[in-house]
């Protein structure tokens, strides 16, 4: 199995550890991953829709028409990555008319999009029935121990017209990955809030949902280990508002954020030294003890 | 407090619903039964000045300037359950992105907004990647054994930028910083 791999440029670049524990997981699962010549950001889905949609979609059908000179399909490993290059591919390929008019302005940079490549979140992959025996037979190091919560994000599964993948309102997908590894997954109520990465003008608007989410993991009966998130947005979000929160409220909010692809590595062998669990605001020490004793 | 408004049928602009329902996937904006489901699951529904059913209905009105100078447009955090949850399909949160592109033509946008779009202009990024700023990120991934960052082709995608009309905004930024 080979993709295109974007990268995008928050995980790259201030995130690396994250793009390390996929590229390991990747590796171990055998899924080969090319890199892509010369593009750029998706465009990120927030500020340039809000300013020309026509913009957006221009940067992003670059994006894909790079991937198509290379044959292959998209990889993804970011929410806000995903929703902006599988929106423009959707868009595409339903209206036949706005292919013409993005591709007279790709045409002049030599570009040319027919509405081939497909996108793909790791999750989308990896949720798949075939890939989740592969991932249990490759499990080394089971998660029997950890109770997980996951966030699954909006960009992942909304709008589901577009996105095509698991249930808008009841997704199941990250949960099959983490049931996988054998890790038990926590039931919440907030777990489909959002975590108000997007919403840049109120600074508040995204330290409430965060308070609201960890309190709420914080109160669950079972002790929550972790949250896990597939975005970088998400995983940022939830780390650095959580102790911006905490010093605030004088609450006790302690659950560290981790990425999806960081478990899996665990689960799949990659040594916790090879991995930077360390390096979010929110510790995992508790967490990482668990796994070495 | 949602103030009273009074306007005479001769101030509203009853072009505007066109305006919006003309772009394609905004057609369904016609639709609306003004039910509220938007506006009863919108992760922002207590920040807005006008919540989701009546911004929509706003535009149904004519209601152009009160849209458009509204804080609504910009306060959403995309999570997209109005489209989702919509019982008469109104695309609610791509009307929105058009509504945003329009206050954006008649020069109001907010700093955090175009900044972003002025770092890509920059940097073909999102995340600066220049100078020392690059050799940090550089070095970094270096240590964890990561392959280079591929130079993103800058002149295609300023010319994209350009070529769709937000180059005009870039310069006016730029001369902002100055």
């Amino acid at each position: 199995m080979e993709f295109a791999l974007f990268l995008g440029c928050t995980i790259p670049m201030k995130l690396p550890f994250l793009e390390k524990a996929f590229r390991d997981v990747a590796n171990i699962l055998n899924v080969n991953l090319k890199e892509m010549e010369g593009v750029g950001c998706c465009p990120e889905p927030v500020a340039m829709q809000s300013l020309n949609i026509d913009t957006w979609v221009a940067l992003g059908a670059r994006n894909l028409a790079i991937a198509e000179q290379m044959g292959l399909d998209i990889m993804t490993i970011c929410s806000g990555c995903y929703e902006t290059l599988k929106t423009v591919s959707v868009l595409l390929a339903e209206d036949e008319e706005y292919l013409k008019k993005i591709n007279g302005i790709l045409s002049k940079i030599n570009y040319k999009y027919t509405g081939k490549t497909k996108v793909y979140h790791f999750v989308e992959l990896f949720s798949q029935p075939e890939w989740l025996d592969k991932i249990k037979k490759l499990v080394v190091k089971p998660l029997d121990d950890l109770n997980l919560a996951v966030h699954y994000g909006c960009h992942l599964i909304r709008p589901s017209k577009i996105m095509q993948f698991d249930h808008p309102e009841r997704p199941e997908t990250i949960d099959l990955i983490l049931e996988a590894l054998s890790a038990k997954t926590a039931e919440y109520a907030t777990k489909l809030e959002c975590c108000g990465y997007c919403a840049r003008l109120q600074e508040e608007i995204g330290e409430n949902l965060v308070e609201e989410k960890m309190t709420e993991l914080c109160q669950l009966e079972e002790e929550v280990d972790a949250l896990i998130a597939v975005c970088p947005a998400c995983t940022t979000q939830y780390d650095r508002k959580e102790r911006i929160v905490a010093r605030r409220t004088g609450k006790q909010l302690d659950i560290p954020v981790l990425y999806l692809a960081e478990v899996m590595a665990i689960a799949l062998g990659v040594e916790l030294e090879d991995l930077s669990l360390r390096s979010r605001s929110v510790k995992p020490d508790k967490l990482i003890n668990k796994l070495t004793t | 407090m949602t103030q009273m408004l009074k306007k005479n049928a001769s101030e509203l602009d009853h072009e505007f619903r066109y305006e919006i329902s003309e772009k394609v996937g905004a057609k369904s904006l016609l639709k609306c039964i003004q039910c509220g489901v938007c506006s009863s699951g919108c992760t922002v529904t207590e920040y807005v000045d006008m919540q989701p059913h009546r911004v929509v209905a706003s535009c149904l009105l004519g209601l152009k300037k009160e849209v458009l100078t509204s804080n609504a447009i910009w306060t959403c955090s995309l999570c997209h359950r109005c489209t989702e949850r919509c019982p008469k399909n109104v695309d609610y949160s791509f009307i929105l992105a058009l509504l945003r592109n329009m206050a954006v033509k008649e020069g109001r946008v907010p700093k955090e907004y175009s900044s972003t779009v002025v770092t890509i202009y920059n940097n073909g990024f999102v995340v600066p990647y220049t100078g020392g700023l690059k050799d940090n990120i550089d070095r970094r991934r270096d240590r964890m054994g990561l392959p280079q960052i591929i130079p993103p082709k800058l002149e295609e995608i300023q010319f994209i930028i350009n070529e769709t009309g937000l180059g005009g905004l870039v310069e006016e930024e730029k001369e902002d910083d100055e």
